[in-house]
């Protein structure tokens, strides 16, 4: 590449991420990035809140429990032998119940019914005794690592991948020609000493800088907010020894990657179309529609490859309905390479179109 | 090597409406005037010159460039459009600067080349205000100034004296003709006739997007045969003179100066007006000065194209 070329795309990405960053028709993106990390702060705060409130009754207890005494007890037991077991209730519930007579002329039947709550800490014990009897017992698990790194794949494929980024890269790309015409000011760029192709790139890597920008901050956020309420021991373990700092890295790449793919595709649309709806529309449905589709097709879209690079794969429920099923589960991952190369080869694809389509574009507002 | 900005039967149509029709030019350097109503295609021939737009057939040449070499045909041309928007958030000398810095040159030359250019266009003391408080004035002037940041040799300019004071004005005509005088190409189009007049060496007229004249105003009034050449004397008895006049031929209509010391002469012939003019001149009449009345673009225009959108 020339080295005027790197010059000129520089002074493309200086002007445009001044634009990018501080318009304010782009103020929803950052509102859209910022949602997933408030769920997490938001499910933080409640965690703590209940791990506090299990650690209080948990020091109320007659002795310190373990996850192994809350399950030695089970239905029919009596209150005593629960008792027994356990030692007193820190927190009890109990009423009365009075049944209507089973016959006309039979009394009413009084039922005592108790509720006994442990904890051992981390996880709480809910008991029901009816007639001094153990009814039903319901074991609360404590935060659970394991099961909130699977929560936390959901919300990065279903929402960050699908949707926040998805319509970020809408937002921003779609308007980097698009929102120029509108504005009447492409011009500025038409009449510079540089290739077309140059701005083209230019505003590329400024749309590319500023999503990422955007989306791996609001990883690292979601990273940090899904973690906050742990132990540092268990952080510790999560992140060096369970593969939680490589999960969190790959989830950085895969965002890059999805606004690297999106980006592209977006580019494209903003040039072609004139109504960002239709095109963003047809793109959604296309990607939603992956699963569907045979092996062939499923190659020419961007979350094909993205589904394939992330870390945690969601474990579909027994009895999902099948058609749910597809759409979680990945039954046709591609290797990482692939799916790198993948990515970008489609990201190519929508670049070089692009370069062709702004080679042939011409200034006529009036028509816009 | 080409030295002429060349329209080679070009047109252009936007779906079925006509931009232009069959335009064949060759510009030389110097001041030239595109001319003619609003819709007459002088701003498509200026985008079409600058490859803003594609012609629908022929071709454009300008000077040794093809119009779909944007890397190498703005290193020798700046173009003023009539585009009234700027990139947001921008003050007049990050304008001018980012152009250049887009133009590949290094921030401290860029910075001086800027500098220079606002100086070109007087606009100094506003150049660091954002460019959403200027008037329409200094927008005119921020955008000669980024067309003439990086000294090129073919300047284009739309409209350029649209919204500055007469001062600005003088001071804008001043610079476009030192500009013309390093023989630069300078192609300005304007529906001002009267500074046309002033500041340009050839003109060319257009109507409904076809080119109906072109060339010096002169030599393009000259060629105009249907209407009589219109010549204000100046003479110390131009009553006498009037008389005289009348004996020939060719003299069509004569009037009177209103201050009596002269007299409008419409001839079908001027060479003869002038040979006549000089056998009266050596019988005693006292002849101050001889000008041709209708010799400006103006009355070329109006011969031409007629009344229509024409600023006086």
């Amino acid at each position: 590449m020339k080295r005027i070329w790197w010059a000129q795309i520089k002074a493309v990405i200086r002007l445009e991420m001044r634009k990018t960053f501080f318009a304010k028709r782009g103020l929803w993106i950052y509102v859209v990035a910022a949602l997933p990390v408030m769920l997490f702060i938001a499910y933080a705060i409640a965690t703590s809140s209940q791990q506090n409130r299990s650690a209080d009754i948990a020091r109320q207890g007659e002795r310190p429990l373990t996850y192994q005494d809350l399950q030695a007890v089970h239905t029919g037991m009596t209150g005593e032998e629960v008792i027994a077991i356990l030692g007193k209730p820190p927190i009890t519930f109990h009423w009365k119940e009075n049944r209507p007579p089973e016959s006309e002329k039979g009394a009413s039947i009084e039922i005592l019914h108790e509720d006994y709550h442990y904890s051992d800490g981390q996880n709480d014990l809910y008991l029901g005794l009816a007639d001094g009897k153990v009814q039903s017992i319901n074991i609360r698990q404590g935060n659970n690592l394991g099961q909130d790194s699977i929560m936390f794949a959901g919300v990065f494929q279903f929402f960050f991948l699908r949707l926040a980024i998805f319509f970020g890269c809408l937002g921003i790309f779609m308007n980097l020609f698009r929102g120029e015409i509108l504005d009447r000011s492409l011009h500025f760029y038409f009449l510079a000493p540089a290739r077309r192709e140059v701005v083209m790139a230019g505003k590329f890597l400024a749309g590319l800088l500023a999503t990422c920008t955007i989306f791996v901050t609001s990883e690292v956020l979601q990273t940090i907010a899904f973690l906050w309420h742990f132990s540092p021991g268990a952080r510790d373990l999560y992140l060096y020894h369970n593969h939680g700092l490589q999960h969190a890295v790959i989830y950085a790449g895969v965002t890059v990657l999805a606004c690297v793919g999106y980006g592209a595709f977006f580019l494209v649309a903003g040039m072609l179309f004139r109504n960002p709806i239709l095109p963003a529309a047809a793109i959604l449905i296309w990607e939603g529609i992956n699963p569907f589709l045979p092996t062939v097709l499923r190659q020419f879209s961007v979350i094909y490859y993205l589904k394939s690079l992330c870390p945690v794969d969601i474990p579909t429920p027994p009895g999902t309905p099948p058609v749910l099923a597809l759409l979680i589960s990945n039954s046709d991952p591609v290797a990482a390479p692939i799916a790198i190369l993948g990515i970008l080869v489609v990201a190519l694809i929508a670049l070089y179109v692009s370069s062709i389509q702004i080679r042939r574009m011409e200034i006529n507002y009036t028509t816009e | 090597m080409n030295d002429r900005i060349l329209f080679e039967d070009v047109s252009k149509f936007y779906g079925e409406i006509l931009g232009v029709n069959r335009v064949n030019l060759s510009i030389p350097p110097g001041i030239t005037s595109l001319v003619g109503p609003n819709g007459s295609g002088k701003t498509t021939l200026m985008n079409l010159m600058t490859g803003l737009v594609r012609p629908t057939r022929g071709r454009i040449h300008v000077l040794d460039y093809k119009i779909d070499d944007p890397e190498n045909l703005f290193r020798i041309l700046g173009y003023s459009t009539q585009f009234d928007a700027f990139p947001k958030g921008l003050n007049g000398f990050q304008f001018v600067y980012s152009y250049l810095r887009l133009a590949g040159r290094d921030s401290q030359s860029a910075e001086q080349m800027a500098w220079r250019a606002i100086e070109r266009v007087n606009l100094v003391d506003a150049a660091k205000r954002n460019i959403a408080g200027y008037s329409k004035g200094m927008r005119q002037r921020i955008r000669l100034a980024q067309a003439l940041s990086h000294d090129p040799k073919v300047l284009v300019l739309d409209e350029p004296l649209n919204g500055l004071d007469p001062l600005a004005r003088s001071e804008m005509i001043a610079l476009f003709r030192a500009t013309a005088a390093e023989g630069c190409y300078v192609i300005i189009s304007s529906h001002i006739l009267h500074e046309v007049d002033v500041i340009s060496d050839q003109v060319i007229l257009l109507s409904n997007g076809y080119v109906v004249a072109e060339g010096k105003i002169h030599n393009v009034r000259s060629e105009i045969q249907e209407h009589p050449t219109q010549i204000l004397i100046r003479c110390n008895r131009p009553r006498e003179l009037a008389a005289k006049m009348l004996e020939y031929e060719h003299t069509i209509e004569v009037s009177i100066h209103k201050d009596e010391r002269g007299l409008l002469l419409k001839t079908r012939d001027a060479d003869r007006f002038y040979l006549a003019l000089n056998e009266i001149a050596l019988n005693g009449i006292d002849i101050e000065s001889v000008a041709p009345a209708d010799d400006d673009v103006l009355s070329v225009y109006e011969y031409l194209i007629g009344n229509e959108e024409v600023v006086r």
